[in-house]
């Protein structure tokens, strides 16, 4: 009777546990630095007296068929995967539209507008977690041509390669040249997902990889030196955020890469993919993450105001002073 | 008891003299797999060795070993394709789902649903062996090797991109 009780109560956790999903990362693929440059769709601008070039996307995915074509295919491939891409042309388009909405926006009553501050509008850009960072051109050889492609898979918080694909497709004479872009896509897409699989398993096993930054408000008396009693010692605050780190990530993975006493720098953070919450299994993301730690500064003896402040799945700063 | 022994003497002689001649022959084989070319709607096209006591037998090899290759070890980068990563990435794989592969391998199995042969008749030339026991041949063969992956996916068998999320 125990015995089957106890094989109830074990199947009932497995179910809580694998019945739960973690949060999917969002994919985009956006045309690289160097393609857009290079083929003149760059917007130059005079920055006191330094010329800065950025590339115009906008103007090149308006402008560039075999772009267009690259990115379609690439979305095939991983929409048939379980990762539907978003659309960086529809991204930038509906950002558009949903600014021009949004400054016509008034309540019924007061005719109040819509709250924003500059931080909310410069947080209305388009991005994705992992980005998908292409560059190809079409070269000639005499009579023949030929497709140099790079693909690279950069995860938008760590900065990291997460997977890669390059190579240079074989010589052609008798081929168009959307085939041969079209090869290209089909001969290094099989590595590429090879690889983001390696790097999703990884997550699963030692956590999802994140930063996390502890920053002041200007003029708080309290620095990360300042020294608390806690736990039966006295430490500074940066050691006792320090340690809490070690206790929270998993298998206490992280390193903290810099820090004075205005600031520390997390990176190299690895999060759990899930949490209990009322006794069930929720998906983990930075925000969740950091906001215990908050929650941590908040009770005796620290007594902190912190403000929490998210950037992205894989991003989170900790403003310690006021909300 | 005498007729025993010897009976025993000669049946264990006989098995290290067989024993010694297959190795033999399997040092001659040509083993391996190699990539020549990734195709429209998830196909990839590969030369692969095979071995039987007839070329229509060795052909039949080939054919399952391009599926096994496809499925546990993957393609090193070469023709003109980029690497290609095993469906199944988990080292055990083969061992854990003993009873499923035993069938989907087995002879007329599933897996020959997955794979078509390129060759028009049996290979001629290089791609072709006699050996004293049998035929060693090589065929250029196409697996269809997105289908393969979905099958394997949904048999949770492999693992698939986006398990978890």
């Amino acid at each position: 009777m125990k015995k089957s009780f106890l094989t109830i109560i074990t199947l009932f956790a497995v179910m809580l546990v694998f019945g739960q999903h973690a949060k999917k990362p969002t994919i985009m693929v956006v045309p690289s630095d160097h393609f857009c440059i290079s083929h003149g769709y760059k917007l130059t601008f005079d920055n006191q007296g330094t010329k800065v070039v950025l590339p115009d996307y906008k103007a090149a995915l308006q402008g560039d068929g075999s772009l267009r074509l690259v990115i379609s295919k690439l979305s095939g491939i991983m929409a048939e995967r379980g990762f539907p891409l978003k659309d960086l042309e529809q991204e930038l388009k509906s950002i558009a539209q949903a600014s021009a909405e949004r400054s016509v926006m008034t309540s019924k009553e007061s005719g109040a507008s819509i709250v924003e501050s500059p931080i909310d509008m410069l947080k209305r850009t388009a991005k994705s977690d992992i980005i998908m960072d292409i560059d190809f051109e079409v070269k000639k050889r005499g009579p023949q041509s030929y497709v140099v492609f790079t693909l690279n898979g950069l995860d938008a918080y760590t900065s990291k390669s997460v997977a890669s694909a390059s190579g240079t497709g074989r010589p052609s004479s008798a081929a168009a040249p959307e085939l041969l872009l079209e090869e290209a896509v089909l001969s290094h897409m099989d590595k590429f997902n090879g690889m983001l699989m390696t790097h999703f398993k990884d997550m699963f096993t030692n956590g999802r990889e994140v930063k996390v930054e502890i920053n002041l408000f200007e003029g708080f008396l309290v620095d990360l030196e300042e020294e608390y009693d806690y736990d039966g010692e006295t430490s500074e605050l940066g050691d006792i955020i320090d340690d809490w780190m070690a206790d929270n990530t998993v298998e206490g993975r992280y390193s903290n890469s810099d820090n004075t006493e205005n600031f520390i720098k997390f990176e190299q953070v690895r999060i759990p993919m899930f949490y209990d919450r009322k006794g069930k299994q929720r998906a983990m993301d930075t925000k969740k993450f950091v906001n215990n730690l908050r929650k941590f500064l908040a009770r005796d003896p620290f007594n902190l105001t912190c403000k929490l402040y998210q950037r992205g799945l894989g991003e989170a700063w900790l403003i310690i002073g006021e909300k | 008891m005498k007729k025993l022994t010897k009976i025993l003497v000669i049946v264990v002689l006989a098995v290290g003299f067989f024993g010694c001649a297959t190795t033999k022959i399997d040092s001659v084989y040509k083993t391996g797999s190699e990539i020549l070319k990734v195709g429209n709607e998830g196909t990839k096209l590969i030369k692969v060795w095979g071995y039987g006591k007839t070329p229509d037998i060795a052909i039949t090899d080939a054919k399952r070993n391009a599926v096994d290759v496809a499925i546990f070890k993957g393609f090193s980068a070469g023709g003109d394709s980029d690497k290609i990563f095993p469906i199944v990435s988990e080292d055990n794989s083969r061992i854990e789902n003993k009873v499923f592969f035993d069938d989907f391998f087995k002879v007329g199995g599933k897996y020959l649903q997955y794979v078509n042969s390129k060759n028009y008749g049996v290979p001629s030339g290089k791609d072709r062996l006699k050996l004293k026991y049998g035929y060693n041949v090589a065929v250029s063969v196409s697996i269809e090797f997105d289908t393969l992956r979905k099958y394997l996916e949904e048999k949770g068998i492999a693992r698939r991109l986006d398990e978890g999320f």
